[in-house]
């Protein structure tokens, strides 16, 4: 019985942990472009809900999936015309988007309070691979949308690192000036990733709500996964390779209290449990810091900075 | 994105008072209209919404005085988020760093109490929330000033953790802050001496004024002293600091530990007013966040923080009181704050820029005829 859930744990931390790598990728592919979006978690809340409705009221869950990440885009937007475009303070812009995010999304969801979606996103079954103790849950017990993650995942990589296109999207984020001498249209390629990133996110607070929680529970449908997201890009130096294993690694933590609850396992009081995940990203950022600039860490160099080129 | 014309920023060197004047009002201006066709796409009546927020926010008699009673933790955690963001350390924990001025406002009311008078009480209750809000912060200006560790993320995370402490100290059987024998778990009350009253027949409380002098405080600290003019100069140019001898990693913590007390002080209002005890609902009132959009409409100006904190209080009042008088949800205030800040911040840009929009055509045949 005991051994039985910490395999379960194991397998449900590869599936938190697929709302992290799709926010975090998000992140990711907007901020290798010099972009910095802090808006994920009002994306994610609100892609959340949205996709919520759709399923519901179209009865596909695959609808609602398509609709969640095309409002991830549709926020990202919002954040790149003002960022990119209008170039204000892309810190501020992005904390607006989430003030935003979650008061649109609770709005939108006020009707759906405590109402269950009818028809989750199942884990796929392979028959007896699926049966194989402990690894056969954890690697063939998933859903196709956490493989599919795992996927993008590993073809973001090589799309970074192996492309042209990969190549151009780095070299706006590190050497705007540059891309721009190349005659590359730095907005352009900007607003862009801006968008994709959205999508991901969008994305990921839609497969959050349609396969892990199922019901709308305002705020605490997220509770804080959008920024745990933000700190694994720091985590993963960038990389979204490193990105998969750091965000295993966190969708355990945030699987920890639930487990040891189940587990009767009550000498650490709840509110500590539930204080684990922030706490372990907390003292991982500072452990990756180094003093000096934060490019050690393979951080963009232009990340954040609006691009101005000397216009006549 | 091939589109036939581009947009042309031209740096203005100086901006027209005009400008400065129209450019926050016409945002906030374009956030209810924005808001009100959402409204009316959603099936509500967008007149309606309005005049019952105007009303209940700013034209009735309560209305008004439960406006400037909320706005007084807004303006503390409006100049708290303003303090730091003016030296761009972007502290947004500033809700986090309220919950802990809230605890340990708490602490210190239920502790002493029964043993001090009143007027040594009230001032013992907030400098220990602010101390709290400020311990709170200590590790991240600690990290950031000299690890480099981004505020943000970290300021945030202890958010998160502040959170899950007060509700520790509220559903843990026996706890300090715990009323005892009560069916449902709530905070303990204060004892009378460290609590104020209301002006009168409002919930309004004196903290009001005290907030309100600080605010002008500040202003004069940023404007006229060496402390101010040291910031200044750190955000303008870190080089120019260092060559000036000026250091960096110093100001930085205390400019942190300043905007963490702020907010731990906006905590503590709550305890010597309108709360008076630890209550776990302040997790979901989002006072600490508003203060992040308060001050970014003030463009952080301190004593500007005064009348943005005024206007979000009526906003949230009047929105809050909706679900009362019509049907509609009250996020309607939240997202309404969201918006206003992003038509203020795409509205910078016609402050900063004078923009042109340029035909693509006119471009390339010039490009041709050179």
């Amino acid at each position: 019985m005991n051994s039985n859930i910490w395999v379960l744990m194991s397998a449900d931390s590869v599936a938190l942990a697929t709302t992290l790598i799709l926010a975090a990728l998000g992140a990711l592919f907007t901020e290798r472009s010099g972009v910095l979006n802090l808006g994920i978690e009002g994306i994610l809340l609100t892609s959340a809900i949205t996709s919520f409705i759709a399923a519901d009221s179209s009865g596909s869950i695959w609808l609602g999936l398509v609709v969640g990440s095309l409002l991830g885009a549709v926020l990202a937007g919002i954040h790149a015309v003002l960022a990119v475009t209008l170039r204000a303070n892309q810190i501020v812009s992005g904390l607006a988007l989430v003030i935003f995010g979650t008061g649109l999304a609770n709005f939108l969801g006020k009707p759906y309070e405590g109402k269950n979606i009818e028809t989750k996103i199942l884990p796929l079954s392979f028959g007896p691979l699926t049966d194989i103790p402990v690894v056969g849950p954890v690697l063939f017990g998933q859903d196709p949308v956490t493989y599919f993650t795992i996927a993008l995942a590993v073809g973001a990589s090589w799309y970074l690192f192996r492309t042209r296109p990969g190549l151009e999207l780095r070299a706006t984020g590190d050497d705007p000036a540059t891309v721009d001498a190349q005659g590359l249209k730095v907005s352009s390629i900007r607003i862009r990733y801006t968008l994709a990133g959205g999508a991901m996110v969008g994305l990921g607070g839609s497969w959050l709500m349609l396969a892990e929680s199922a019901a709308w529970h305002q705020a605490a449908t997220t509770n804080g996964i959008g920024w745990i997201a933000l700190a694994l890009v720091v985590f993963a130096s960038w990389r979204p390779i490193r990105l998969i294993a750091g965000a295993i690694l966190f969708g355990f933590t945030l699987q920890l209290p639930f487990t040891l609850q189940a587990e009767n396992i009550t000498f650490i009081p709840q509110a500590f449990l539930q204080m684990v995940p922030y706490a372990v990203t907390l003292i991982s950022l500072i452990a990756l810091s180094r003093p000096g600039s934060s490019n050690a860490l393979g951080a963009p160099r232009a990340l954040g900075t609006p691009f101005v080129r000397d216009e006549r | 994105m091939n589109l036939p014309f581009r947009l042309a920023f031209e740096q203005r060197t100086e901006t027209p008072r005009r400008l400065a004047v129209m450019v926050p009002l016409l945002s906030v201006l374009a956030a209810i209209v924005a808001g009100g066709i959402f409204l009316f796409a959603t099936g509500y009546s967008p007149f309606e919404t309005y005049s019952n927020m105007l009303s209940d926010g700013f034209f009735s008699s309560t209305g008004i005085t439960d406006t400037l009673g909320l706005s007084t933790v807004l303006i503390c955690t409006g100049i708290a988020a303003a303090f730091a963001f003016q030296m761009n350390l972007y502290n947004i924990g500033g809700e986090g760093q309220l919950y802990l001025g809230m605890i340990g406002g708490a602490w210190a009311g239920l502790f002493f109490g029964d043993r001090l008078p009143g007027f040594v009480m009230i001032p013992v209750v907030l400098l220990v929330g602010a101390a709290c809000g400020a311990l709170w912060i200590a590790l991240p200006a600690f990290v950031r000033a000299r690890l480099g560790t981004s505020e943000i993320v970290t300021t945030l995370l202890l958010t998160y953790i502040g959170a899950s402490l007060v509700n520790h100290f509220i559903y843990r059987a026996g706890s300090y802050f715990r009323a005892p024998n009560t069916l449902f778990p709530q905070g303990r009350q204060v004892p009378d001496s460290a609590m104020l009253s209301p002006l009168g027949d409002t919930t309004m409380y004196p903290t009001f004024f005290l907030v309100t002098v600080l605010a002008v405080f500040l202003w004069w600290v940023v404007r006229r002293t060496e402390f101010g003019y040291r910031i200044q100069v750190i955000s303008d140019s870190p080089r120019a600091a260092r060559y000036a001898g000026i250091s960096a990693q110093r100001t930085t913590v205390q400019v942190m530990m300043i905007s963490g007390a702020l907010s731990g002080l906006g905590g503590a209002t709550l305890i010597v007013g309108t709360f008076g005890r630890l209550d776990p609902g302040i997790v979901l009132l989002g006072y600490g966040y508003a203060g992040i959009v308060i001050a970014a409409l003030a463009r952080n100006n301190m004593a500007a923080i005064i009348v943005s904190g005024i206007l979000f209080a009526g906003l949230r009042t009047g929105g809050d009181k909706l679900q009362i008088s019509t049907d509609t949800p009250i996020h309607i205030g939240v997202m309404l704050q969201g918006a206003i800040l992003l038509f203020a911040l795409g509205g910078e840009a016609f402050r900063r820029y004078r923009v042109k929009v340029v035909r693509m055509q006119t471009a390339t045949a010039q490009g041709a005829a050179q």
